[in-house]
C-alpha cells in the first residue's frame, strides 16, 4: 500500500533537509564565483575553476593537508591497536578487579570536554620535557600521541560492542584443535572483528582529521593541520579558496560514504543469497 | 580407508581416563564436588542431569577449558591437570558445533592439522577422508551459514575427530537436531565409535539419548555423581530416590520397613492401602523409612482379581492415554493415590479399558526398587 505524503509532512520534509544542506550546497556554488567578493556572485566570468587551480599552487594548504593526513593516519592506527587490546581485556577477563572501573576510565576521554583534555595534554608534554628531554618541543608527534588518547575511547566502543558478540566456544574450540592464545587471537578473533575495527579507524580517522580543540593546545611551529590553518583565514576574512578546499573535502567525504555503503549492501546481499542456499540444502 | 584405532601407549590395565577427587568451585558456588570416575578405553560414557548439575563444567575440566579447584585429571595414565587445551591429546565437539564462520568446511576440518604443522597436500588428503566418513563429499568449499543443521554437526564431528584424538568430549552432540534426524545420527554416532575405538564422553540431559549412545551413565545431581552404571543398571537398579525419578516414568511410594529376612521383605504403604512384598532383603534397620519405585510397565491390570495374594491392589481408572505403541492408564486408587501403568498394544483388538472402570492392579515381588528416602 502506497501512502501519499500530506503537505505538512512534505513542507517538514522539505525544510529539514533545507536547514542541513542548504548552507553546505551555497558554499559548494559560490567555490565557482569568480568574485573575489565572497558575498558577490560575478555572473560575468562565473563559474571558474580559478580557487581550486589556487588552491593547488597554495603550498601551505597542500602541506597542512598531507600533515593532517598523516597524522590522521597514525593516531587512527595506533589508536584501533590500543583499543583491540583494551577491548579484549575487557570483553574477555570479566573477572579481574577493578573491571567496572577501568571500563569507565577507557571511555571517560569522550565526555570530557576537550579544552580540559588538551590542556592537560600540553601540562604533560612540557613537564615530560622538562624531565626527560622529550618530546622535543611540540609538533606532529605530540599531536599525534594526543588524537591518540581520545580517538581510544570511541574505538574502544565500537570494538568493545562486535567483540561481544564473538562466542567464545569458537576461541575455544580453536585452542582446543591445538592453537596458542596468540594464534587464536590472529587467526580467530581477529577476522571476525576486522570490521568494526575497520569501522573503527574510520571513526578515528575523521575525529584526528577535524580536531581542532585539543590540537591547537599541543601542535607548535612549523606543524599547523588544516584545520588549524582553515581557522586562521578564517579569522582574517573568508576568501573564496576556502570555499574551494570545503568542496574538496565534501566530495571526499561523499565518496567514501557511497563506497563504504556500496560495500556494506553487497555483503548484505551475498550473506542474504547464503542463507537462502542455506534453507535450500536442507 | 584408512582410519587406525587409537593405540594406548602404556596404562592398558589400568582405566584410561581417571577423574581423581575433582572439585570446581566458582566463588562460593561449587559447581562439581569431589568427583571421582574412572572411564575404560572405548567406552562411551554419559554424563547424565539436569542442568546447572555440573556435567558440563567436568567436561570443560576434561578438555582443558577449566582448572579444577581440587584433585586430578589423568589420561591415559599421564597427570593431565595442568595441561592447557591445545596441549592435550583430546577434543571436544561443542553444544554449538563452534564452525569457525570465516572459514569454508575444508578449512575448518583442516584446523587442527594446520596447528600441528601437516603440510597442506597431506591436510587436505585426511580431509577428505573425514567428509567422505561424515558423508559431505562436496562440501568443501562452502561456509558454515551454508549448511543444514545436520551437516553442521557433522563438519563438527569431522573436525573434532581429524586428529585422530585418544579421547573425544561431546556436549549435547544431538541437542540441536530435529527429532527424527537425532535418532537416525544416535546410531550412526555409535557405529563410528566403534570403528574409530575412540572414548567418548558425552555430556546430555536428554536420558533417552544416553541411554541409546551409553555404554555407562554417571548420573549427576548438584555437583556430584549419584550412581554409575549401563543403561540397564541406572534403570531396573537406581540408587536413590532422584535416579529412579530422573530416569524414566515411575511410581513412587513411601513407606516403612516392617519385615526384612535375607529371602524377603514388607514395606507398609500407607498410600497403597495394601503392604509391598519384595523378593529380596535390603538389610536396612527395621522400621527404616524407605521409597519404593514401581515402573509403571510392571504393573498389570485386569478386570478380575488376580489369583496371587500378594502386591494387589484395587482401583478404578482415571485416565487413559493411547500412544500407538502403548496405553498410558491412570488408576486411583482406594486411599487416593494415583498408579501409572503403561500396557504395551500386543494386539489390536485387545479389550479396552473404559474410563472409571474398577481394575485390579498387580506386579511381581521382584519389580518393586526399595531406595532411602
Amino acid at each position: 500500500m502506497k501512502s501519499r505524503l500530506s503537505p505538512f509532512v512534505l513542507s517538514m520534509l522539505i525544510f529539514g533537509f533545507a536547514f542541513l544542506y542548504l548552507p553546505i550546497f551555497s558554499m559548494i556554488v559560490y567555490s565557482f564565483n569568480a568574485s573575489r567578493m565572497v558575498t558577490v556572485w560575478d555572473s560575468v566570468h562565473s563559474p571558474t575553476l580559478a580557487w581550486y587551480l589556487e588552491l593547488f599552487g597554495n603550498d601551505e594548504i597542500l602541506e597542512a593537508a598531507q600533515l593532517s593526513f598523516r597524522i590522521a593516519a597514525v593516531s587512527a592506527t595506533g589508536a584501533v591497536i590500543l583499543a583491540t587490546l583494551a577491548a579484549f581485556a575487557l570483553v574477555r577477563y570479566r573477572r579481574f578487579r577493578w573491571r567496572g572501573l577501568f571500563g569507565v576510565l577507557t571511555t571517560a576521554p569522550m565526555v570530557l570536554p576537550e579544552v580540559i583534555t588538551g590542556l592537560s595534554l600540553l601540562l604533560l608534554f612540557v613537564a615530560l620535557e622538562q624531565w626527560t628531554g622529550w618530546p622535543p618541543g611540540r609538533g606532529a608527534a605530540t599531536i599525534t600521541i594526543a588524537h591518540v588518547t581520545f580517538c581510544m575511547a570511541y574505538a574502544i566502543v565500537v570494538i568493545q560492542a562486535r567483540l561481544a558478540t564473538v562466542d567464545r566456544s569458537l576461541e575455544e574450540a580453536a585452542m582446543d584443535l591445538g592453537a596458542r592464545p596468540w594464534k587464536v587471537f590472529m587467526v580467530i578473533t581477529l577476522p571476525l572483528i576486522l570490521p568494526a575495527i575497520a569501522s573503527a579507524w574510520m571513526l578515528s580517522f575523521i575525529l584526528s582529521w577535524d580536531d581542532i580543540v585539543i590540537t591547537s593546545f599541543v601542535s607548535g611551529p612549523g606543524s599547523t593541520t588544516l584545520p588549524q590553518l582553515v581557522f586562521s583565514k578564517v579569522r582574517l576574512g573568508v576568501s573564496p579558496d576556502i570555499n574551494a578546499l570545503a568542496t574538496i573535502l565534501v566530495g571526499l567525504v561523499s565518496v567514501c560514504v557511497a563506497v563504504a555503503g556500496a560495500v556494506m549492501m553487497r555483503t548484505e546481499r551475498r550473506r542474504l543469497r547464503d542463507a537462502q542456499i542455506a534453507t535450500g540444502a536442507h | 580407508m584408512t582410519v587406525n584405532p587409537v593405540q594406548s601407549n602404556g596404562g592398558a590395565s589400568g582405566p584410561y581416563v581417571r577423574i581423581d577427587g575433582v572439585t570446581k568451585r566458582f566463588g562460593d558456588f561449587e559447581a562439581v564436588s569431589h568427583v571421582s570416575l574412572d572411564i575404560a578405553q572405548g567406552e562411551i560414557f554419559c554424563l547424565l542431569g539436569g542442568s546447572g548439575c555440573g556435567k558440563t563444567t567436568l567436561l570443560r575440566i576434561l578438555a582443558g577449558f577449566e582448572t579444577p579447584s581440587a584433585g586430578s585429571i589423568f589420561i591415559d595414565g599421564v597427570d593431565v591437570t595442568a595441561v592447557p587445551p591445545y596441549e592435550r591429546p583430546v577434543n571436544m565437539m561443542f553444544q554449538s558445533y563452534a564452525l569457525f564462520p570465516h572459514m569454508t568446511v575444508a578449512q575448518n576440518v583442516a584446523f587442527g592439522l594446520r596447528q600441528d604443522g601437516v603440510s597442506k597436500a597431506a591436510a587436505a588428503e585426511r580431509v577428505n577422508e573425514m567428509l567422505a566418513m561424515v558423508q559431505l563429499e562436496g562440501y568443501e568449499g562452502r561456509k558454515p551459514h551454508q549448511l543444514s543443521g545436520g551437516q553442521r554437526q557433522r563438519v563438527a564431528l569431522a573436525r573434532a575427530l581429524v586428529k585422530r584424538p585418544k579421547l573425544l568430549l561431546l556436549d549435547e552432540p544431538l541437542g540441536a537436531l530435529d527429532k527424527k534426524l537425532r535418532e537416525r545420527t544416535q546410531f550412526e554416532l555409535v557405529k563410528l565409535q566403534e570403528r574409530l575405538g575412540v572414548t567418548f564422553v558425552i555430556v546430555t540431559h536428554d536420558q533417552e539419548e544416553a541411554m541409546t549412545l551409553a555404554s555407562r551413565i554417571g548420573v549427576m545431581r548438584s555437583g556430584e555423581i549419584l550412581q554409575v552404571g549401563s543403561p540397564t543398571d541406572i534403570y531396573e537398579f537406581p540408587n536413590s530416590r532422584y535416579v529412579a525419578d530422573f530416569i524414566g516414568s515411575v511410581n513412587l511410594f513411601d513407606g516403612q520397613l516392617v519385615v526384612d529376612e535375607p529371602d524377603h521383605c514388607r514395606i507398609a504403604c500407607a498410600g497403597l492401602g495394601v503392604d509391598i512384598f519384595v523378593d529380596h532383603g535390603v538389610s536396612a534397620a527395621p522400621g527404616a523409612k524407605v521409597s519404593v519405585a514401581l515402573r509403571p510397565e510392571k504393573i498389570r491390570l485386569a478386570r478380575e482379581r488376580p489369583e496371587q495374594r500378594e502386591n494387589v491392589v484395587m482401583g478404578s481408572v482415571s485416565g487413559i492415554a493411547y500412544l500407538g505403541d502403548s496405553t498410558r492408564f491412570l488408576v486411583l486408587l482406594e486411599g487416593g493415590t494415583q498408579l501409572q501403568v503403561t500396557r504395551p498394544n500386543f494386539d489390536r483388538h485387545d479389550e479396552h479399558l473404559e474410563d472409571n472402570e474398577v481394575v485390579w492392579a498387580c506386579w511381581d515381588a521382584g519389580s518393586p526398587i526399595v531406595v532411602s528416602r
